[in-house]
C-alpha cells in the first residue's frame, strides 16, 4: 500500500505537523513582563520568573482575572471584560476588552496591540498608571469618571472611538479592567524596583530570591508598601480634582468684555510668563518646539540609546584588555560575555517596541481638543499642563502650591485658546508678537 | 523510485521553510508565570492580613557606636573626552554666548587632576543618622542662565523646598521625571516657582526644559543628608556617618553603564569594597576616623 501512495504520506505528514505546530491559534492568552524593565535593569531569569509567579497570585491571568481585597476592585466587573469574547444564554456579551479594546491596547494594556503601530498617537499603554485627559491634579491619578469621559467621548483626532453605545454595564466593566490593568502593571514595575533595589546576590553569594511564602517581610512589604502605595494612588484621585474658583469663572461676558478677554489672553500666549508660544508656535499652529518626547516614547527613546551604545561598549571593554594583567583578562572577559548577552536582550526586547516618536504640541486653530472642548477641560490643562508629556502648566503644581498664572489669567487664556480656530491665521494686525522673544 | 524520492523532496521544501520561519519570528516576550507556584503564592498573600506595624522598622539594626567620614577621590582612567556643544534650537540670542552654544556636561574630567566631576556617592542604609545629616530646611536656589541649569547634579533631602529659578530673559519649565516625584510647571522669564520633593528616589531623577530639551539636569531627593557630589577633582566627602556598621554605598554617575547608571567598577581596587554590577559598595567606617578611597575609573565605566 505504501509504495503506491508515497506522495500522499508526505501529504498527512506536512499536515500534521501544520496541527501540531499551530500558529499560534492554540496559544494561551498570557500576560507578559515588561521586558523593557527587566532588561534596562538586568533582572535575572530566575528574578523575572519569580515576579511573574507573585504577579498572576495578585492579579490571576488574562482568562481569569483575581483581585486582592486591597484593591478595592469589583470582580464581578473584571470578569464580565476579561477573558475570550463570548454571548451567554440572556444574550449578554462577555470579554469586551478584547472585544473593543485589546487590538489597539493589547492583552498586557501596554498599548501594543497589532494594531498599535499603524496608529499616530501610539494607543496608551496604561502600565504607568498615568493618563493625559483627566481632572486632577498632573502627578495625580485619573478618576473613575474621567477614565469613563474618556470611553464615552472617545480621544478627539486619534484613533480611540466613542463607546457611548455600549450599554452603561459595559462601559462600567471596562473602565474597571483598565484601572485594573494599570494597577497590574503599576504592580509590576514596583516589583522590578523592589528586587533590583533590596534584594540580588546575598552575602553567600546567592540570589536572594523573591519569596513571600516563606518569607513575611516580603509579604509584608508586597502587600503593604508596594501594593498599599499604588491603590492610594487611585483613592487619593477624587480628592485631587482641580476645581476652579467659582468667583473667577467667567459667566455672562458682554461681547466686549470677551474680546477684552481674549485680548489679555492673546498677550498672555506670547508673553514669557505663560510661554505658549515657544511650543504651540507663533500662529498656533502647535509648530514650535517639536524635538521633545512624552515619557512612554521616552522611555523607549532612552533604552534605544541604551542599545545603540553596547556594540561600542563591548568594543572599549575589548580593546582595554591589552594593558591588562591574567587576573583582570579573566575578570573583563567575564563582563564581555555579560554586555554580549546583554545586548542580545536589549535587540530582542527593542524588536517588540514601537518607533519612538516626538511629541507634537496641539494644533489649536483645529478647534479639536483631546481632552475634551468643554471651557473647563481646557481650563484643567492650562492649570495643570498633560501629564507624561512635555506641556507644563501654570497653576499650582499640587494643592496649595504657588502657581505662575492667576486663576484670571487662566481663563484668558481658555478664551484666547477657544477664539484660535476663528482667528484668521493671516492677519497680522491683530497679533502683536514680541519677536524678541522668538528667535 | 528516483522519481518518486524527488517528489518528495519537493514536499519537503515549503515543509522546512514553514518550519523554520516559525510562525512570524517574534523579540523574546519574558517567561510566563507558574499557575501552581502563584496559587501557593495567593495563600500566602492571602493568610497575611496586613499585620499593621510588624516590619514596620525592618532595616539594618543598629550595632555601633561613634561617627565617621568617608572621602575618596575618582580619576579618569584615559585621555579627557571633549564635550560637543548643546544643539540649541531655539531662542539662539539667549542660550547661546557670542553665537556659541555651551559645552555638554555628560562626562566632565578635569584635565589637570583627571578628576571626574559629578558623580553621586549616597548612602543607601543609614542604620543610624547624625543630626547634622538630618532632613535639611534650607531653601535650595536651582538656577537656570544662558539655558543650562547652573547646578547639574543636585542631591537634597525629602522636604526640602527648591526655588526653581529662571534668570533668562525668555520662559523655561522644568520637567522633573522621577519615578516617585514628578513636577512640571513654567517659569516666567526673571522669576522662580517652587518646588518641594515628598519621596525619596533610589537614583537621581532627570530633569529637563521641554521648551529647550536639550537643557538637562539630575536631581535625588534622600531620606538623610549622607550624599556628596565629586567636585572638579573627582573628590568628594561624607561626614558623620555611622560607625562600625555595614554601610552600603551607591555611585551613580549620568552615563554610568550599569542599569540607572551605577558606576560599575570591576578593578582590583574596587573588588576590595564588593563592588557590585548595581555600582555600589561596601564599607565600614572606624569612629573619629576617615576612611579614605581612591579609585580609578576606566573608560569602559561610562557609555559613549
Amino acid at each position: 500500500m505504501t509504495k503506491h501512495h508515497p506522495t500522499s504520506e508526505w501529504i498527512a505528514l506536512v499536515a500534521v505537523l501544520l496541527v501540531v505546530g499551530g500558529c499560534g491559534q492554540s496559544e494561551q492568552v498570557v500576560f507578559r513582563l515588561n521586558m523593557r524593565e527587566v532588561v534596562s535593569n538586568q533582572i535575572e531569569p530566575q528574578y523575572q520568573q519569580q515576579i511573574v509567579n507573585v504577579i498572576e497570585a495578585m492579579f490571576g491571568t488574562p482568562d481569569g482575572p483575581s483581585v486582592m481585597p486591597e484593591m478595592k476592585l469589583d470582580i464581578k466587573h473584571l470578569k464580565f471584560a476579561a477573558g475570550p469574547v463570548w454571548d451567554d444564554q440572556a444574550g449578554r456579551r462577555h470579554g469586551l476588552y478584547r472585544k473593543h479594546c485589546a487590538h489597539c491596547h493589547g492583552i498586557n494594556g501596554d498599548g501594543r496591540g497589532p494594531t498599535a503601530l499603524f496608529l499616530d498617537p501610539y494607543p496608551r499603554d496604561y502600565r504607568p498608571a498615568v493618563f493625559k485627559f483627566k481632572s486632577t491634579y498632573n502627578p495625580a491619578r485619573p478618576t473613575t469618571n474621567d477614565l469613563h469621559r474618556t470611553l464615552m467621548n472617545g480621544v478627539p483626532g486619534t484613533a480611540m472611538p466613542s463607546f457611548a453605545l455600549l450599554p452603561p454595564a459595559e462601559v462600567a466593566a471596562l473602565v474597571e479592567y483598565v484601572k485594573y490593568l494599570s494597577m497590574r502593571g503599576q504592580m509590576e514595575t514596583a516589583l522590578i524596583g523592589y528586587v533590583f533595589d533590596e534584594l540580588g546576590e546575598g552575602d553567600d553569594g546567592n540570589l536572594i530570591p523573591l519569596d513571600p511564602v516563606n518569607d513575611s517581610e516580603q509579604r509584608n512589604v508586597i502587600v503593604d508598601e508596594l501594593l498599599g502605595d499604588i491603590v492610594t494612588g487611585w483613592e487619593e484621585a477624587p480628592e485631587q480634582v482641580i476645581h476652579p474658583d467659582p468667583d473667577a469663572i467667567p459667566v455672562d461676558k458682554s461681547s466686549a468684555q470677551w474680546a477684552a478677554s481674549v485680548d489679555k489672553g492673546r498677550t498672555l500666549f506670547y508673553g514669557t510668563k505663560a510661554n505658549c508660544v515657544k511650543c504651540h508656535g507663533p500662529t498656533g499652529l502647535g509648530d514650535g518646539q517639536q524635538d521633545d518626547y512624552n515619557i512612554w516614547n521616552k522611555a523607549v527613546m532612552t533604552f534605544e540609546e541604551a542599545t545603540d551604545s553596547l556594540p561600542n561598549q563591548i568594543k572599549t571593554t575589548r580593546a582595554s584588555m591589552k594593558k591588562m594583567d591574567k587576573e583582570q583578562t579573566v575578570a573583563t572577559k567575564e563582563d564581555l560575555v555579560l554586555l554580549h548577552r546583554s545586548l542580545t536582550d536589549h535587540r530582542e526586547v527593542l524588536e517588540e517596541l514601537l518607533p519612538p516618536r516626538n511629541a507634537i504640541p496641539r494644533n489649536l486653530r483645529q478647534g479639536m481638543f483631546r481632552g475634551g472642548r468643554r471651557p473647563l477641560d481646557i481650563y484643567r490643562k492650562v492649570y495643570t499642563g498633560i501629564a507624561g508629556t512635555p506641556m507644563p502648566g501654570g497653576g499650582p503644581v499640587t494643592p496649595g502650591a504657588k502657581g505662575t498664572l492667576s486663576d484670571e489669567e487662566i481663563w484668558q487664556l481658555v478664551d484666547y485658546v477657544r477664539s484660535l480656530p476663528f482667528e484668521p491665521a493671516s492677519q497680522p494686525t491683530r497679533l502683536r508678537i514680541n519677536y524678541d522673544v522668538l528667535n | 523510485m528516483i522519481k518518486q524520492s524527488k517528489t518528495c523532496g519537493l514536499w519537503l521544501v515549503p515543509c522546512v521553510v514553514w518550519l523554520a520561519s516559525g510562525c512570524g519570528e517574534r523579540g523574546y516576550l519574558g517567561p510566563v508565570a507558574n499557575s501552581h507556584t502563584a496559587i501557593e503564592i495567593r495563600k500566602a498573600l492571602d493568610t497575611f492580613s496586613g499585620s499593621a506595624g510588624e516590619g514596620a522598622t525592618a532595616g539594618v539594626a543598629s550595632s555601633g557606636t561613634g561617627w565617621g567620614t568617608l572621602r575618596g577621590r575618582f580619576t579618569f582612567d584615559a585621555a579627557p573626552p571633549t564635550m560637543a556643544p548643546y544643539d540649541v534650537t531655539k531662542d539662539l540670542a539667549t542660550c547661546t554666548l557670542d553665537g556659541k552654544p555651551p559645552l555638554q556636561q555628560t562626562l566632565l574630567v578635569d584635565s589637570a587632576t583627571k578628576g571626574i566631576k559629578n558623580i553621586v556617592v549616597f548612602v543607601r542604609n543609614a542604620p543610624r543618622v547624625h543630626e547634622s545629616a538630618g532632613p535639611s530646611k534650607e531653601p535650595i536656589i536651582f538656577d537656570q542662565k544662558e539655558c543650562v541649569f547652573v547646578t547639574h547634579v543636585l542631591p537634597l533631602t525629602v522636604g526640602q523646598s527648591l526655588q526653581l529659578k529662571n534668570s533668562d530673559n525668555v520662559g523655561h519649565n522644568t520637567n522633573i521625571r522621577g519615578k516617585k516625584n514628578t513636577f512640571n510647571q513654567t517659569i516666567p522669564a526673571g522669576a522662580s516657582v517652587p518646588f518641594t520633593p515628598q519621596k525619596e528616589e533610589a537614583l537621581p531623577a532627570p530633569m529637563n526644559c521641554s521648551i529647550h530639551p536639550w537643557m538637562s539636569a539630575y536631581m535625588l531627593p534622600r531620606e538623610n543628608g549622607y550624599y556628596a557630589v565629586t567636585a572638579e577633582d573627582g573628590t568628594f566627602e561624607i561626614p558623620h556617618l555611622p560607625a562600625g556598621e555595614d554601610l552600603e554605598i551607591q555611585v551613580w554617575h549620568e552615563r554610568g553603564t550599569g542599569p540607572g547608571g551605577g558606576v560599575v567598577l570591576s578593578t582590583p581596587e574596587a573588588k576590595e569594597y564588593k563592588w557590585s554590577k548595581k555600582g555600589r559598595f561596601k564599607v565600614k567606617l572606624e569612629p573619629d576616623k576617615t576612611k579614605e578611597i581612591d579609585l580609578n575609573v576606566p573608560e569602559t565605566a561610562f557609555r559613549s
